[in-house]
């Protein structure tokens, strides 16, 4: 392109633009140095509409009950999970293929940020149970534990209704797909969490069902 | 009837919105449920800011420049081994007849894929076609997407030059697996297994463009009307003409209306669709092979027809395209599983002139039927090993009626192979591909490689010919990067 321009003009015209051009590369030099600005400059705001929103919802309300529903959801809890997306030590499939990446360069100012964002949208709330036997099951199990097997009261950290404790999240009003996949994933392994782990490594899968029925009511 | 280029998953998705493939991919270039929500928001997804953007008096942005320019390159090779060599076309002379072909690349891609603006997104696409040898505009898709803010409603509008390029499901359209070149190297490549399809296939880049609306509700309820007009590559005369069209195609006359309606069902790892389209087209067929004594005619009559040139006065068929598609999925952590498929039925009412012989020139009519019809069925199932091993059987029979005039032969449209395909892919961005094509039943009366005295009028004699001699082997790779 350069050769192109300097053949159209003579050649003193040529060594002169050579020149200014050099000229103005120096002067740059000199000059502040302005560099793209890193992802993680993005606002919250920004951060919600473009990225956060295309799957939780901009009220923090997901459709697809394949991304949790964040909204009123605690910030200590999004705050703790999106840093272990960023340190990719939380890393069950969907975590790595969708978070790992989205967290990658946020900075703990965009991280608290989107946390406030999502914890103070209005939260949602489940329906009551079409399989009323089942969620009393699940009820019993969840206030009061199997202590035969070592498993405590869900209440301990989800709270009396699921509304969570400090970083262990809130439960109730989330997509119940949502909660059974979690419960499978830590069984299996995939989703790392010793408690969480041990609790559905020791329950039988009816009972798993019984406590997702009883939280989707919540 | 046109050979359009299959579309490829991009990186540049990746890049830009920090996501891994499989977020978007079961197997690129199929879709998950996500990934089809990410093409109906308009490619828009983004966890990068502007490097340039610019700001009105009322705070809107009227300038939204990506730090990185979404730029890909897609490339296929393939290697085919045919069951028997195809027959001497080198005429007059003898040429050497081989059973296999090494394309390569059998594709080569340059795409421009991801968010123009936070609203727009736009699929670019220039491709090297290795059985053309040219370079030529590829698939393009530019789409403006908005949505409610409870994400209930999602909403957009897409312009695009290949009807059904702009669909998320995998069962019907240009996405349908299988969709390593099985359009190209089995059916339209030097093999060409005459395996006819009905238009709804073929209506690709350049050869028409359209645009369409569509909304999608609960992240389950599609519904799509757009209209296609011909968009004809090589002509910018409103004009349809030998110029640019080629012998044996033809052009959409005014606007061709396309309606898509789908609904998904997704649970847990599970995701269900059932969908149905319509297709009306007005379609001007242009001129095929001429022989000797109708171009003699034609000159009694006063006119000269070259091939690629429309009947005088401009005949019209007409196309009815009804299709039902469904897909099944399921993205378990270490399992794939996908069933998918279509039946598309096609009514063709052609035009009254070409089947009386009443167009100028004419010394015999084009089709044999005033209304001729075809019915196409696909099923497919696949299935993955921890997205590394995995592989693929597709079932595909067409049936019609006989139309001697029109197909040649017999004049049965009819065919039936299938596909058997495994694959290695060590990384989802870098597969490999054994596949084996087998053929049943190819259309003109059985006859392999599309044969005719017209194309081949030194092979006379090419003899105990049968379908199972279209067989083929492929080896293939496909890369994007």
């Amino acid at each position: 392109m350069r050769k192109l321009a300097i053949a159209s003009v003579d050649i003193a015209a040529g060594i002169a633009a050579i020149a200014l051009a050099a000229m103005a590369v120096r002067d740059a030099y000199s000059a502040t140095l302005i560099v793209p600005p890193d992802p993680s400059t993005m606002g919250t705001q920004n951060l919600v509409n473009n990225a956060c929103s295309k799957c939780h919802g901009e009220n923090g309300i997901s459709v697809s009950p394949l991304f949790p529903i964040l909204a009123g959801q605690l910030p200590g809890y999004i705050e703790a999970e999106l840093k272990l997306f960023r340190l990719r030590a939380r890393s069950d499939p969907r975590a790595r293929a969708f978070m790992w990446g989205i967290a990658r360069g946020l900075t703990d100012e965009q991280i608290k940020g989107v946390a406030q964002y999502f914890s103070s949208q209005p939260a949602v709330h489940g329906s009551a149970s079409s399989n009323a036997a089942l969620a009393d099951k699940g009820k019993l199990l969840y206030e009061s534990g199997k202590p035969e097997l070592d498993i405590e009261a869900c209440t301990v950290c989800h709270g009396h209704d699921g509304e969570g404790v400090n970083t262990q999240p809130r439960l109730a009003g989330q997509h119940r797909d949502y909660v059974a996949i979690q419960m499978s994933q830590y069984r299996l392994g995939l989703r790392e969490n010793k408690v969480m782990q041990h609790v559905t490594e020791k329950l039988t899968d009816d009972e798993i069902a019984a406590l997702v029925e009883y939280i989707s009511t919540k | 009837m046109l050979a359009a280029q299959p579309a490829r998953a991009v990186p540049p998705f990746a890049r830009q919105t920090g996501l891994a493939c499989e977020a978007c991919h079961t197997m690129p270039p199929e879709l998950t449920a996500f990934g089809r929500r990410f093409k109906l928001s308009g490619y828009t997804l983004t966890t990068r800011p502007p490097l340039v953007n610019d700001i009105d008096d009322h705070k809107k942005d009227t300038l939204f420049l990506t730090d990185l320019p979404g730029i890909a390159v897609l490339a296929q090779m393939g290697y085919d081994h045919y069951n028997r060599a195809p027959p001497d076309t080198g005429q007059p002379y003898p040429a050497h007849a081989q059973s296999d072909t090494f394309q390569f690349p059998d594709q080569f891609s340059l795409v421009y894929a991801g968010a123009v603006s936070d609203k727009v997104g736009a699929w670019l696409q220039l491709t090297y076609n290795g059985q053309a040898g040219s370079v030529g505009i590829d698939n393009i898709d530019i789409r403006y997407s908005d949505h409610t803010v409870d994400n209930k409603w999602v909403w957009g509008v897409t312009a695009n030059n290949y009807l059904t390029f702009q669909d998320v499901w995998n069962g019907i359209g240009s996405y349908t697996i299988p969709n390593f070149n099985t359009v190209t190297l089995s059916s339209g490549g030097v093999a060409g297994a005459g395996t006819s399809g009905p238009i709804l296939n073929a209506l690709g880049p350049g050869s028409v463009a359209g645009i369409g609306a569509y909304v999608f509700y609960n992240d389950s309820l599609y519904f799509e009307l757009s209209a296609y007009h011909s968009a004809v590559a090589g002509g910018n005369s409103p004009t349809i003409d030998s110029v640019s069209l080629a012998a044996n195609g033809g052009a959409v006359d005014r606007f061709a209306p396309y309606a898509r309606i789908a609904y998904e069902r997704d649970w847990g790892y599970h995701s269900a669709e059932i969908g149905g389209s319509a297709l009306y087209v007005n379609w001007i067929p242009s001129v095929g092979y001429i022989s000797a004594q109708q171009q003699a005619a034609a000159a009694l009559a006063g006119n000269t027809y070259t091939p690629g040139q429309t009947f005088n006065p401009g005949a019209i068929n007409r196309y009815t395209d009804l299709s039902v598609d469904w897909q099944y999925q399921y993205n378990g952590p270490y399992n794939l599983f996908g069933f998918m498929g279509h039946v598309t039925h096609e009514r063709q009412q052609n035009s009254n002139q070409l089947v009386a012989a009443t167009f100028t020139g004419a010394s015999s009519p084009i089709y044999s039927n005033p209304t001729d019809t075809l019915t196409q069925f696909l099923v497919t199932g696949e299935y993955f090993r921890n997205r590394h091993y995995g592989g693929l059987v597709s079932f595909t029979r067409t049936t019609g009626t006989s139309d001697p005039l029109a197909n040649g032969g017999n004049g049965s449209p009819a065919n039936q192979y299938e596909t058997f395909e495994l694959d290695y892919v060590p990384w989802l961005n870098f597969r490999f591909i054994l596949q084996y094509d087998v053929y049943q039943v190819v259309a003109n009366n059985q006859n392999p490689f599309n044969l005719s005295n017209a194309n081949f009028p030194n092979s006379p004699g090419f003899p105990n010919v049968k379908a199972s001699d279209n067989n083929t082997w492929v080896l293939g790779l496909w890369m994007d990067f």
